[in-house]
């Protein structure tokens, strides 16, 4: 069944009272417990389509269909792990989990079960009472996975969650996102501009083109997981998405961008 | 506070006295001109002992406590409004600035010509000395919520009243703490000034009898009262709420 489809999305933006064109018809479907990264160089508006899914940005044209209904506003159906986590300082780690549960008026005690669950599965219960200064970078995005995923959304979306993360603690959380993923068969849109991260986390990666940007090519990775990111069989995949964002990178420089 | 720095505050507080009273000593100045500490000390006790200063202390904090609720509840009112509206702050900004400079004091004529020499002509000025720097604290403190906490709050279903009091009052709360710490300042010079020339009961006004009387020890008893009202406010207010945004927010907020 078809959990979310992008249709034909534009989206401008005004730079310096030029109209540039940052999403130029923007086609993707993505199945119900699908795993979909989004990759390509920064500033190919990537980014900007996975606001526009959240209904935090709104395209200029083009429709989101989520379980075939068309939305434009944002939603709990569709939790976002931001690229810095976005956590709340002003609240616990275990009052951040709750926030969404929070706004829907779901009673404390009910609220408070469900957090301590999602908090257990991030290995975060020693964490549940302390701020957030106080955690790691790694602890903060495991924060924020376990606020979005408390919501119990339709559709996970992550925007470079692991891009501030050192590379150790990243490889840890690429192995726990894809057990999580497993034992809880949500669907995921995961953005990156790191090839590596994205053919070690998806069942299919997307190709994002530069400006005008489009989808330029879907690949599918059809290999067992939990995939290990130093993992050999998975360079031959890394390396057919490096020959499609070459010329990318070389349009780029031509530009001066 | 550690035993240390207490033991050290106070023999600072000893070393004025002590300054005071050698400058007395020396005779530098008339009686009627730099009083004894013994004389401020007898008539601060006088003011206990009959009563007038705790109903002047009681007077004094009641219009500073109604005039502060008010400047801040209106102030945080006008400061989100003019944040949400920017095209409000564009043109009325400078003006908001403006109103913002004028010394509490200049508004006590205008308080006695619209409310005469009352509790509402004291509040009045209290609130307006208040009012613009809560508004602008809160203006800018809701401009520097970053704009990822906002969209975090959206994403998961918050919008409207509810995206004001859950992300962008909390999250501005460093900013308000200090547009409150200062909006207190000003209240509390709005409420002596006004009660200085309006002489109508509150610590001002006590003041305003020792000046007539010309009794130096009254008037310097009043102002030492005055001057720890502000000691106890900031310690017993304003230190615990940056406690609390230092708990939260790190010690590097």
């Amino acid at each position: 069944m078809t959990k979310l489809q992008a249709k034909n999305i534009v989206k401008r933006f005004d730079h310096n009272g030029t109209s540039v064109v940052a999403l130029d018809g923007i086609n993707l479907n993505v199945e119900e417990g699908d795993f979909v990264c989004l990759v390509g160089p920064s500033g190919c508006g990537k980014s900007t389509f996975l606001n526009i899914i959240a209904g935090l940005e709104k395209p200029d044209s083009g429709e989101i269909l989520l379980n075939g209904k068309e939305i434009s506003t944002p939603g709990p159906d569709r939790t976002m792990v931001f690229q810095e986590g976005a956590l709340f300082p002003w609240l616990k780690v275990i009052d951040n989990v709750e926030f969404g549960l929070k706004i829907a008026g779901i009673p404390k005690g009910e609220r408070r079960q469900i957090s301590e669950r999602y908090l257990d599965m991030m290995q975060l219960t020693k964490f549940s009472q302390s701020y957030i200064y106080q955690l790691s970078t790694g602890m903060k995005q495991r924060v924020a996975i376990a606020r979005a995923l408390a919501l119990d959304p339709e559709i996970l979306l992550m925007d470079e969650p692991f891009a501030a993360l050192d590379s150790q603690t990243r490889d840890l959380l690429l192995v726990e996102l894809q057990l999580i993923w497993e034992r809880t068969r949500k669907t995921i849109i995961f953005v990156t501009h790191n090839i590596a991260e994205s053919v070690v986390l998806g069942n299919r990666v997307a190709i994002f083109k530069h400006r005008p940007s489009k989808i330029k090519k879907e690949i599918l990775i059809d290999y067992r997981r939990p995939r290990l990111a130093e993992d050999e069989n998975l360079l031959k995949y890394q390396h057919e998405i490096i020959q499609e964002l070459k010329s990318e990178v070389i349009e780029q420089k031509k530009t001066g961008d | 506070m550690k035993a240390r720095t207490l033991a050290n505050k106070l023999i600072f507080y000893v070393a004025i006295v002590a300054v005071w009273q050698l400058v007395f000593s020396l005779h530098v100045a008339p009686e009627q001109v730099i009083p004894s500490p013994y004389s401020v000390g007898a008539a601060l006790g006088h003011g206990i002992s009959s009563g007038s200063l705790l109903f002047g202390i009681g007077t004094s904090m009641w219009r500073l406590g109604a005039g502060l609720a008010i400047a801040i509840a209106a102030g945080m009112v006008l400061g989100i409004f003019i944040a949400r509206f920017e095209f409000v702050n564009q043109v009325a900004g400078s003006f908001l600035l403006g109103l913002q400079s004028i010394p509490s004091v200049a508004w006590v004529p205008v308080a006695f010509l619209w409310f005469g020499k009352t509790d509402g002509g004291v509040i009045f000025v209290t609130v307006i000395g208040a009012l613009f720097a809560v508004a602008m604290n809160t203006h800018s403190g809701i401009k520097n919520v970053p704009a990822s906490l906002i969209d975090a709050g959206r994403n998961m279903g918050a919008s409207g009243i509810q995206l004001v009091t859950n992300v962008i009052i909390p999250a501005s709360f460093p900013h308000l703490i200090s547009g409150f710490k200062q909006g207190w300042a000003y209240a509390w010079r709005g409420v002596i000034s006004a009660e200085v020339i309006f002489a109508v009961l509150g610590l001002g006004s006590l003041m305003n009898i020792g000046t007539k009387s010309s009794d130096i020890s009254q008037v310097i008893s009043i102002l030492i009262v005055i001057m720890f009202i502000g000691i106890a406010v900031d310690g017993l207010v304003f230190k615990r709420l940056e406690r609390a945004v230092r708990i939260r927010w790190g010690p590097t907020s």
